[in-house]
């Protein structure tokens, strides 16, 4: 067991746990920020996705010792209040199916956001095809993306579709 | 929970006379005899049934009673009930139900949660409704014929008086409610059939605690639990000493001899990791039993056989054989949420938070391993990180249970490694069709013949009762059974997902051989189709008209594009694919767009059912594009549809229908793979007649 001080969501935290402990499980079990999904633990499928320095990152393949001062962000931190662009959108679009996935899905997409503000399908693929969703939500993800880019930029019309 | 009854004497026999008939009075018989779920109700609030709580402060709550694992369900059904209820959705606060006779049938498999809580549902609402009016009539001395209803308020026009429900409250809860109670015309419906967004998503959303997985309680320990690579195997004996020294480790133990738990090793841990690290330090040496080691290469040989013993009958004079064999694995369910279970023993009470399809059968399993009384199995519901038939067998309910009985008063989390969840999941069946059929010189079909062979045990058994079958006189199927061995289980849309796969290609090979157009040709069957099972042909016609149309179907295509489809009724529900797709000439498969055309009966919420179309139909694309389980330990990682792979467009078309509802979790599933297989044939001329599609060659020149 070792200490460790890690900075998550812009709070200091500090926990004792095994070097090779992945943040997956720091997260979940010694923080209790149970946003971060275990789907595979192999990297395959992105339910882990969180951000260090604001770069993606599968938080099963970052073992705790691997940190150090990197800025860790979480579903939790993207917006507690639910008002991130994508945050809205996927709410406005009805993209959750199962939602186990959404966590991951939606850090990869503000990732996305933040290097291009208006992605196009191609940049879509490429930068969320490591997150699987097995409810195969693809569409309303792919729409939800173009959407809360329209959010961002301030355009804000009535988005059609799913909203209640 | 506490026990408290959330009705006395009184409260019970108005309840019973509510109940309008059909599964309403079961339901509330019991209610009257059980606990209700939510003893919360404050004396002044008005809660008519067990669904629904009016306070007077004008709260209204509406709980979901079963379980929500994507399909929409935890949403649609307060939805009905609302309708009826004439209340705003805005108004409504929704509450996950645990388990509680009171709420009916709490089973989420076949598709079944909405058409059978429909009825039931809008008696609620209705009743609930009927007995605020009566209160607002009395109150203002006119009579209720006069009031009505609109957004969660009772409106007397004439004397231009109105009262919001939660004034009613008090009032409603001394009123004597009336017995059958008209419901409404479908064609006042304002929420059903709109488009509601899922009730968790702001939750989903911001990462908040909802899954099975992130049930936290204090003092809470985490376990795993290792069975037999070998279904049936016990272990003989296990290094637990050394796993007991391995770090944050609290205990190891056998357990055996429980019935319904198969032999296994737990290890109980401070965190996931620790328990996931001392599991991987885990020796164990296992009796394997006497189940023989079964092998795909053997299973092929043994369908084989199988089917040569139940051989198509001499064809009619004078027509042309067409035979083909069509072949699908085995496949895992891969929830993305892997299997868990939480439980706390205390006091003779094993309360549970179980993520399960049909909670009652974790109590009923837990009751009969443990000995316990249902009545001390709580079972609280938590969303389920998807389902598709694999949350049905909750042998992870039992699993923790029994580990949490020995460390009674702690909280365990069970958690299944992911590697775990490939190899001990309740497998869809592989199978095999043996087709044979006869075509006359008129093109027409005279005869078909299937020899069908499938694992024994678990679902998707077929009988010559569906289309085509019911369409061509003197058709048979003849079912044969692999031995037992490798567990199956429901897997989304059971039988239909690899049935309608094979029966459908087959037919888009007897268009061929035919010299027919295929839709011309499906049409004719359709038009000879008897109604064997409710099998309505009307509909199937209308669905496959509609898809066809929106796809532009019959356009000329260049050489390595090609349109295909497929229909199938499932769970009630009648469905029409066309797919297009494009193979460049070395074999790389896209699937360019999907039309659907779908009559599903009245519709609950629009997005919601959108959605379950969209996700079924590229399930079942994922499943015959991809997915292969074979059942050699170790090589059991599936690949999975990712976004890359998904068309760019598709389009879901629904009937207007106000027929009774079908359930949409798995009707769009089984005619998608079939309909890109058909695509396939007519891009390249290469027919899929074993999956995955990924494993054949669709190379052309």
């Amino acid at each position: 067991m070792s200490r460790y001080s890690l900075s998550v969501n812009g709070r200091t935290h500090s926990v004792d746990v095994a070097p090779d402990t992945p943040m997956l499980w720091v997260l979940r079990d010694a923080l209790g920020l149970v946003g971060t999904k275990y789907g595979c633990g192999i990297g395959e499928c992105g339910a882990c996705t969180i951000h260090l320095d604001g770069t993606p990152a599968r938080a099963c393949q970052t073992d705790v010792s691997t940190v150090g001062r990197k800025s860790v962000t979480t579903i939790e931190g993207l917006d507690p209040a639910g008002k991130h662009p994508l945050q809205k959108a996927w709410c406005e679009l009805d993209v959750p199916q199962c939602g186990y996935c959404q966590a991951g899905q939606l850090m990869s997409a503000a990732a996305l956001l933040k290097s291009k503000p208006s992605p196009t399908d191609a940049d879509i693929d490429r930068a969320m095809g490591g997150n699987l969703c097995r409810c195969a939500s693809y569409f309303r993800i792919r729409a939800g993306i173009k959407r809360a880019a329209e959010i961002a930029s301030g355009h804000t019309p009535a988005g059609g579709g799913d909203s209640k | 929970m506490t026990n408290t009854p959330m009705m006395d004497r009184r409260q019970f026999v108005k309840v019973s006379a509510l109940a309008g008939g059909g599964l309403l009075i079961g339901t509330y018989v019991r209610l009257g005899e059980l606990a209700a779920a939510e003893p919360s109700a404050a004396a002044a609030d008005f809660a008519p049934n067990a669904f629904i709580t009016i306070s007077s402060s004008g709260a209204i709550s509406i709980i979901a009673p079963n379980s929500e694992m994507g399909q929409g369900i935890k949403t649609g059904l307060p939805m009905i009930v609302a309708e009826e209820l004439d209340v705003a959705w805005e108004q409504v606060t929704v509450k996950q139900g645990d388990l509680n006779q009171a709420y009916g049938r709490q089973t989420s498999v076949g598709s079944q949660s909405t058409p059978s809580n429909f009825l039931p549902l809008r008696r609620a609402g209705a009743t609930a409704r009927a007995v605020l009016v009566q209160a607002a009539a009395e109150t203002w001395g006119v009579p209720a014929g006069e009031c009505t209803t609109e957004g969660g308020t009772v409106i007397h026009a004439a004397s231009k008086r109105r009262a919001k429900y939660g004034e009613l409250a008090t009032k409603a809860a001394s009123v004597t409610p009336p017995a059958n109670v008209p419901l409404k015309d479908p064609k006042d419906f304002k929420l059903l059939g709109t488009r509601v967004a899922g009730v968790d998503n702001p939750k989903i959303v911001t990462g908040a605690p909802l899954f099975g997985i992130d049930v936290q309680l204090p003092g809470m320990v985490y376990a795993t639990y290792t069975k037999c690579p070998v279904f049936g195997g016990k272990v003989a004996s296990a290094n637990i000493d050394a796993v007991k020294a391995r770090p944050g480790v609290r205990d190891a133990f056998v357990l055996e001899g429980i019935e319904g738990l198969p032999s296994g090793v737990a290890i109980v841990a401070d965190s996931t990791w620790n328990a996931f690290t001392a599991t991987k330090a885990l020796q164990v040496k296992w009796d394997e039993g006497a189940v023989v080691s079964q092998n795909s290469v053997e299973m092929a040989k043994q369908a084989e056989a199988l089917a040569a013993s139940t051989p198509a009958p001499a064809l009619p004079d004078g027509a042309k054989a067409v035979k083909a064999v069509y072949h699908y694995p085995f496949l895992a369910h891969a929830t993305l949420e892997p299997q868990n279970c939480t439980a706390v023993f205390k006091n003779g009470v094993m309360e549970m938070w179980a993520p399960s399809q049909i909670p009652a059968v974790a109590q009923g399993l837990v009751s009969k391993g443990l000995g316990l009384e249902p009545k001390n199995i709580v079972v609280h519901i938590t969303r389920l990180g998807g389902g598709f038939g694999r949350r049905g067998s909750n042998e992870f309910s039992i699993e923790v249970a029994a580990i949490a009985k020995k460390l009674e008063g702690t909280p365990v989390k069970l958690m299944w490694p992911r590697e775990y969840d490939f190899a001990h999941d309740n497998y869809r069946s592989n199978g095999w069709h043996y087709f044979t059929a006869g075509v006359d010189s008129a093109g027409k079909v005279v005869s078909l013949h299937d020899a069908f062979v499938k694992m024994q045990g678990g679902p998707g058994d077929m009988t010559a009762s569906g289309f085509p079958f019911n369409a061509i006189p003197g058709s048979a199927v003849n079912s044969s059974k692999l031995p037992a061995g490798i567990p199956t289980g429901y897997w989304r849309a059971p039988g239909d997902n690899g049935n309608t796969w094979a029966t459908q290609c087959f037919i888009d090979e007897l268009a061929h051989a035919a010299g027919r157009e295929p839709v011309a040709f499906t049409t004719d069957l359709l038009n000879g189709a008897t109604s064997q099972n409710g099998f309505d042909a009307k509909r199937m016609l209308q669905v496959l008209k509609l898809a066809t149309e929106k796809a532009g179907w019959g356009q000329q295509r260049p050489r390595g594009e090609g349109q295909g489809f497929a229909i199938t009724r499932t769970n009630g529900a009648y469905v029409a694919i066309v797919a297009d797709v494009a193979v460049s000439r070395d074999g790389a498969l896209t699937i360019k767009k999907i039309v659907a055309a779908v009559d599903p009966g009245t519709i609950i919420n629009l997005s919601a059912a959108e959605a379950q179309v969209q996700g079924a139909i590229l399930d079942g694309i994922s499943a015959a594009w991809f997915q292969k389980l074979t059942i050699e330990r170790g090589a059991a990682a599936q690949t999975m549809l990712r976004i890359n792979d998904s068309p760019r467009l598709m389009e879901v078309h629904f009937v207007k229908s106000v027929a009774p509802p079908t359930g949409l979790g798995e009707p769009g599933l089984p005619a998608a793979a079939p309909a890109v297989c058909n695509a396939i044939f007519a891009a390249t001329g290469k027919r899929i007649r074993t999956l995955p599609i990924a494993s054949e060659n669709l190379k052309w020149s």
